[in-house]
């Protein structure tokens, strides 16, 4: 369970009405904390704008009305050098859906997971190294993979990669988009358990972006539901799966076969649906 | 089970010792597969378990350098291992055809989508072009899609994954084969897209008597869509029965694995108990 | 630059054959009037309009001047003016394009009308304008021909960046904050450079083509002086008594034309290659196990050897 927290959130949208540069808005009156240290897990599906407000929290996005801080500052205000500098200082780090290509396939993965400390300023060279070598043993890769290229190495090592680019400037917001879905089972674990470790240290915040609900289950501690711009549910992981109030959510999760039963009939859920398009809470 | 065996006098497709080897290494090594009429068969595993390469092998496009061999590799009592390029055309699409995972990258970006499933039926069936445009906006219809007619006049990045995946499904079965093959069909789709085209694959199998050969990393899917299941790695078959059966009991300790991982992250654990009976389709 | 290590580009006959004609030409550009056996200038009224013979290789013109010296005279200044256009060109079209992807939308339209303006301008035409305007040197010419030849470089160069440009690495690299010149440095030259080169070598033949086409009308160099374009006009009044005068010019710029577009299709070719491997090996669904080994094994999945890494799969 996240501790209370009376001091400022980690990362607080406010009413917030966000889109990107001009362009109609994605996100309608959204509100979203994240507390320091917080594990929270945001679903909904393509084009929900869950990953707007990723996005968001990484100053990529147009803020049309409404407040937007994360780490104290108002990102809906900075601009070109400001927004650089914030972003050197590490304080929030994104792992991209797809780790092939998020990095450069002609790059050493050891350069790739360094570059957020290279455009700081060039770094000692054992230093930079022992870095390297330090993040790559804390995702479990031997260090020995550093010199190599992309290309050479599985799609899970690949992904551990990414995730290693991020945690190396100690950030205090790690956001995760569809960290496992490009991976296979095992892989898929071994990244899993990588960051419930890591999460349960609570050096830093995590959110993850799904549109599996299963695939956050077991990582998160609060898990928050995107529909169509607007979050229509945000609550404790284990709460929500058992007992959903918004009917989307329910769709969701009622979805998806289990082992011991198959989803909701057709039924079941084209009345899920017709309570969604309502608007209406469900009962 | 057994039903099928005797219905049909033997299995539609039937697989022994197969193997098949990269100029440096086996990569499946002595699989057996059989899948009989009408059933429905899944085949778990992780990237690199082979599960992928066999399903090739089955519509002989198993890529050059890799050689393809086995005791016994045969459809409708029809040899495939020396079919040549020229007959195997005859048995692709209207004995057995396939979906895979990404949809998108199986679909012509330069066409619509109702010119390429009436090429299909012009080209392999013969229709005339007036009734081939039309049997393809009857097929999409068949296929649950709304306003088929439309969806016919758009092209693959104006459509949604769920409804590509339709497409493709539609095309795979517009010459009425006897079975299909399914790569991961879901696995790139959200949770409420995936319940419809497992649900549209169900119908399918229910109104036509399809087989299906359906290969997934997830157990849950495998569980509501087979009544078979393979449990591959690396290779070779660790274990396989009655999906009920092995899912309830499993005997390898890969496939415990698997359950446990799948329990420690999965929704089965925090969700409530969903109201609806087991929808396996046995025909 | 990986591509021009690729031995494919070297193989073949073709680019042997470039390769060896650009040499020789590179020579004569360098040594040409060195290299000429007779005063390229001198006049000799007791030999005039002689076929070629063992004293003058290539025969003489009306005034008595060995061709063949005139030919290897004039190359320095063909070539030159060759490559000046091209280094013109390049400067004011690689860096533009460059510019315009991440200088923002004003600059953006700016640029793109401007090379659209500029590639509606004929070549001989502006040539011509301009050595009118600024007076009648090689240089302005082909100054003027470097600016029209600009928008080649400029589309190329802002395609190739304009690929990586929204590649999620170079995000990637963004959030990290990292400054445009940074991630030009890192991660987009390396895209833009073979790009270049391919444009450079066809844009020379191109060059070379204008720059002869200029000196035979008479345009960019004062006579005496040869250039290959000006021996094709020499003495065409006295075409019936020399008829195999245009030949050895005409050869010479065909040659060397056809030379430097070879190499650009050989360099485009590697390029395509060296493309068609790297996706080849990305493709995930080759169905071949993954190279695991080096993560930190788990006893439930223990990790396999490395069977067959990913590179040898192709689809």
């Amino acid at each position: 369970m996240s501790e209370t927290s009376l001091g400022e959130p980690l990362a607080l949208l406010q009413d917030a009405t966000i889109g990107y540069h001009r362009r109609a808005a994605v996100l309608h009156d959204v509100t979203l904390r994240i507390e320091q240290g917080e594990s929270v897990g945001l679903i909904g599906e393509t084009g929900s704008g869950k990953t707007t407000i990723a996005r968001t929290l990484l100053g990529l996005t147009t803020v049309h009305s409404g407040r937007v801080t994360v780490g104290g500052r108002d990102l809906a205000r900075l601009r070109g050098r400001a927004l650089r500098t914030f972003r050197r200082d590490g304080v929030v780090q994104y792992v991209f859906q797809d780790p092939l290509r998020s990095l450069d396939p002609d790059i050493p993965v050891g350069d790739s997971v360094a570059e957020g400390l290279d455009v700081r300023g060039r770094l000692d060279r054992t230093v930079r190294s022992s870095r390297i070598a330090e993040t790559l043993h804390a995702v479990g890769l031997d260090p020995e993979l550093a010199s190599r290229l992309p290309g050479a190495l599985s799609g899970g090592q690949r992904q551990r990669i990414a995730i290693a680019r991020a945690l190396i400037l100690e950030p205090r917001l790690l956001i995760l988009d569809e960290p496992v879905s490009a991976l296979d089972a095992a892989n898929r674990v071994h990244v899993l358990d990588l960051l419930r470790a890591s999460a349960a240290g609570r050096s830093f915040a995590q959110l993850f972006i799904s549109h599996d609900l299963g695939s956050v289950a077991g990582v998160t501690d609060r898990v928050v539901v995107v529909y169509r711009g607007r979050i229509v549910e945000d609550g404790p992981t284990a709460q929500v799966i058992a007992a959903p109030q918004h009917p989307y959510t329910r769709l969701l999760i009622e979805s998806a076969p289990t082992l011991e039963s198959a989803g909701a009939d057709r039924e079941r859920r084209a009345e899920l649906r017709a309570l969604v398009a309502q608007g209406g809470t469900g009962a | 089970m057994s039903a099928h065996a005797s219905a049909a006098g033997g299995p539609l497709l039937e697989i022994r010792g197969l193997h098949i080897s990269s100029p440096s290494a086996p990569l499946v090594r002595g699989i057996d597969l059989a899948v009989h009429r009408g059933e429905s068969v899944g085949i778990v595993g992780e990237s690199g378990s082979g599960k992928s390469l066999t399903c090739r092998s089955a519509l002989g496009i198993v890529p050059d350098p890799l050689r393809v061999s086995a005791d016994r590799l045969a459809f409708d009592g029809q040899d495939l291992l020396t079919l040549s390029e020229r007959r195997w055309r005859s048995v692709r699409g209207s004995r057995i055809s396939a979906v895979f995972q990404d949809p998108a990258s199986y679909l012509n970006p330069s066409l619509t989508v109702g010119r390429q499933l009436a090429e299909v039926l012009r080209i392999k069936l013969g229709r005339r072009r007036g009734a081939a445009r039309r049997e393809a906006v009857a097929l999409l219809d068949g296929l649950g899609l709304r306003d088929p007619a439309r969806v016919a006049t758009r092209y693959p990045h104006e459509l949604s994954g769920g409804m590509l995946q339709r497409v493709l499904i539609a095309l795979a079965i517009a010459e009425e084969p006897d079975l299909l093959i399914a790569d991961e069909p879901t696995t790139a789709l959200d949770a409420t897209v995936q319940a419809e085209v497992l649900d549209v694959i169900a119908d399918l199998r229910r109104e036509r008597g399809l087989a299906l050969l359906f290969v997934s990393h997830d157990l849950a899917v495998v569980a509501q869509v087979c009544e078979r299941v393979l449990v591959m790695r690396h290779g070779v078959v660790v274990e396989e029965g009655r999906t009920a059966d092995v899912l309830a009991a499993p005997r390898h300790p890969y496939t415990r694995a698997l359950l446990d991982a799948h329990d420690e992250y999965g929704l089965d654990r925090l969700r409530a108990h969903v109201p609806s009976a087991r929808e396996v389709v046995h025909v | 630059m990986s591509v021009f290590r690729s031995p494919s580009v070297l193989r073949s006959p073709s680019s042997w054959a470039a390769a060896g004609i650009l040499a020789v030409v590179a020579v004569l550009a360098v040594f040409g009037p060195l290299l000429a056996p007779h005063d390229p200038l001198a006049q000799n009224t007791a030999a005039l309009l002689q076929g070629p013979s063992a004293e003058h290789w290539l025969g003489t013109d009306a005034l008595g001047r060995d061709v063949f010296s005139r030919l290897l005279a004039g190359s320095p200044v063909s070539v030159a003016a060759a490559l000046l256009s091209v280094a013109v060109g390049l400067v004011l079209g690689v860096v533009p394009g460059l510019l315009s992807v991440y200088l923002g939308r004003p600059f953006e339209w700016l640029s793109l009308r401007l090379m659209d303006t500029l590639i509606a301008l004929p070549f001989l035409v502006f040539a011509i304008a301009m050595t009118a305007l600024l007076g009648n040197g090689v240089i302005q010419a082909m100054v003027a021909v470097g600016i029209l030849i600009s928008p080649a470089f400029f589309r190329v160069t802002r395609a190739a960046a304009l690929s990586v440009a929204r590649s999620p690495y170079v995000e990637a690299a963004t959030l990290v904050g990292a400054s445009t010149p940074w991630i030009v440095r890192r991660h987009v030259w390396r895209h833009v450079l073979p790009a270049v080169a391919v444009t450079t070598a066809s844009v020379t033949g191109a060059s070379l083509v204008i720059v002869s086409s200029l000196t035979f009308l008479g345009i960019g160099v004062v006579p005496p002086d040869p250039t290959w374009g000006g021996l094709l006009a020499t003495d065409l009044q006295y075409l019936y008594q020399r008829p195999w005068g245009p030949f050895a010019p005409a050869l010479l710029i065909v040659a060397t034309v056809w030379a430097l577009n070879a190499l650009a299709d050989a360099l485009r070719d590697a390029q395509t290659a060296e493309a068609g491997r790297d996706a080849a090996a990305d493709d995930p669904s080759s169905g071949a196990p993954s190279p695991d080994a080096g993560s930190a094994g788990d006893p439930l999945f223990p990790v396999p050897d490395p069977q067959v890494p990913d590179r040898e799969v192709v689809r």
